[in-house]
């Protein structure tokens, strides 16, 4: 199973996407690590390329809101990513926010899991329950 | 009419290599006391028109120790039909620029049915697309697209899995290793040899440079090529400060190249300096087309204002109107390297710490009216009094360190 991931934007941090990397190979994912400030299109290219089934976006300055409004735009110009599993974690907004206000917005711009503070270990089941009820697993 | 006999092995001189390289608007030649350069009369062969000037100096030596290399080939067209812009068209693209190649243009595989074909005889077309574990990446649009082209040679560098359908499906396909790792990223050698390859052959097969084989037992390289080789020693001919760009302005073409350090894209490679050529920028066989862009560029009218000139100096035929036209593709260029253009690359000029400039340029220009133009582009499009030492390579000692190093093998 491969995961395309990296963080997102204009964001730098590095250990926690370090830790995403890890955990998902402990795991027995094939990741493709695109790093830090990464943008929108390069994740769906990486995609493409490299025939992921999951895309795993993370952000911890909060910039993925902005970025978020982008992604059914830019989604809509490719034609191979409709089956790709779109999960997003870290810290989704800039300040403070509640999960119940920010998951279904997120889950609005395309994302079928999201993650709002939740503990690494914790988001990574929700993608495992996901890909066994979708039978990917 | 040749004034050399190039059977005439008796009383060669001992004293070393001669160097020639072959512009489209001069030839320069060197040994080892001194260089000349000459410019061509368009109406003789360039072998007629080499020996008719230089022939006496030819006749001195052997055709072993001849070496050429020329710049006065049109160079490649080519097609890449890639399946994301990121990487499979960002990877192909930078490889094609690195070997000489011209890009006409660049198809996304998934909206090829979008796209008009071109109707000129493409040199070569570039196919790639997904990691080596990735199947699937191209389907029946590729072929039926394929069938209206023209093309001389296809070369496919993505997926290995798609190969083996690749090669069933276009007739005389080259199958060379993916280009893009199993980690995204970019793997140049194999298409990097295959192009410069082609492109060595497109100039070996131009008559008027297989002619020149009658002086030499020598390859003939492109010129950019050899210049490029050699910019890793550039420090011992010049006190140069890294990071830095080298513009070779020319009759007909300008070539750039560039300290990788310049470069935004984390396209990890293991040269040290990557190379662009701009085609039909130049001041004497391009000379109109250069005018056309300046003309197409707003800040170009101030530009003018500044040098004290009016833009009937495009007109006119003279010294003067040599030397604003150069100072005008210097201005172009760096345009073309900045954000203020979106080209295929963007180079972060205001990390540049040295200019070296090269070609027909060192002889018109001082120093000081090359950084008056850098300084006018610093000011107008950057904002910044960011001010980069110019080197002028009056003596084409760039060349000829090349061009030397090529002789001796290396």
């Amino acid at each position: 199973m491969k995961v395309v991931t990296g963080v997102v934007g204009n964001d730098i941090h590095v250990v926690a996407n370090r830790l995403i990397d890890l955990s998902l190979q402990a795991r027995g994912y094939e990741v493709f690590n695109l790093g830090v400030n990464t943008y929108l299109e390069e994740f769906f290219d990486a995609v493409i390329e490299t025939g992921a089934e999951v895309l795993l976006i993370s952000s911890l300055n909060g910039e993925a809101e902005g970025w978020g409004r982008e992604v059914p735009r830019l989604k809509a110009k490719y034609k191979k990513l409709d089956d790709v599993i779109m999960m997003i974690g870290g810290n989704l907004v800039v300040g403070t926010g509640n999960a119940e206000d920010i998951v279904p917005r997120y889950k609005g711009y395309g994302f079928d899991i999201v993650c709002h503070q939740v503990d690494l270990n914790t988001g990574l089941d929700s993608l495992e329950e996901m890909l066994i009820e979708r039978k990917l697993k | 009419m040749s004034q050399i006999d190039s059977s005439n092995n008796t009383a060669k001189n001992s004293q070393g290599k001669l160097l020639i390289d072959v512009g489209s608007t001069y030839f320069k030649i060197s040994n080892n006391t001194d260089i000349e350069q000459h410019f061509r009369d368009f109406n003789k062969s360039i072998l007629d028109d080499l020996t008719y000037k230089c022939g006496n100096k030819i006749e001195g030596f052997d055709k072993k120790d001849i070496h050429i290399c020329s710049s006065a080939n049109g160079g490649l067209s080519t097609l890449i039909i890639g399946v994301t812009q990121s990487f499979s068209l960002k990877f192909a693209t930078n490889i094609a620029f690195n070997s000489g190649i011209n890009i006409i243009d660049t198809v996304l595989f998934q909206n090829i049915e979008e796209y008009s074909v071109p109707s000129d005889l493409i040199d070569v077309v570039i196919i790639v697309g997904g990691i080596d574990s990735n199947p699937d990446n191209f389907s029946d649009s590729l072929y039926r697209y394929l069938e209206n082209l023209t093309y001389s040679n296809v070369v496919f560098v993505g997926s290995e899995l798609d190969a083996p359908t690749i090669k069933e499906n276009i007739k005389d396909v080259v199958i060379l290793p993916n280009i893009i790792d199993n980690r995204l990223h970019i793997v140049e050698e194999s298409l990097r040899e295959y192009l410069t390859n082609l492109y060595q052959q497109d100039i070996e097969g131009k008559e008027d440079i297989k002619d020149l084989y009658t002086i030499t037992d020598n390859q003939i390289f492109s010129t950019p090529y050899v210049v490029n080789k050699t910019l890793p020693y550039i420090h011992t001919k010049y006190a140069v400060v890294d990071p830095f760009i080298l513009l070779d302005i020319g009759g007909a073409t300008t070539d750039i190249h560039y300290s990788k350090d310049l470069v935004d894209e984390n396209i990890v490679t293991e040269n040290e300096y990557d190379r662009l050529v701009f085609k039909k920028l130049g001041v004497y066989k391009s000379k109109q087309s250069l005018i056309f862009a300046a003309k197409a560029n707003e800040f170009v009218y101030e530009l003018l204002m500044h040098l004290k000139v009016t833009e009937n100096i495009f007109e006119v035929q003279s010294e003067k109107a040599t030397k604003i036209l150069m100072q005008l593709a210097i201005f172009l260029v760096l345009c073309k390297m900045s954000h203020y253009q979106k080209g295929y690359i963007n180079l972060k000029l205001l990390s540049v710490n040295s200019f070296v400039l090269t070609g027909g340029i060192t002889k018109v220009l001082t120093v000081e009216e090359i950084e008056d133009i850098i300084s006018f582009f610093y000011k107008k499009i950057l904002n910044s009094e960011h001010n980069p030492a110019t080197v002028l390579d009056t003596n084409y000692d760039i060349w000829t360190l090349s061009a030397n190093e090529i002789a001796e093998g290396k």
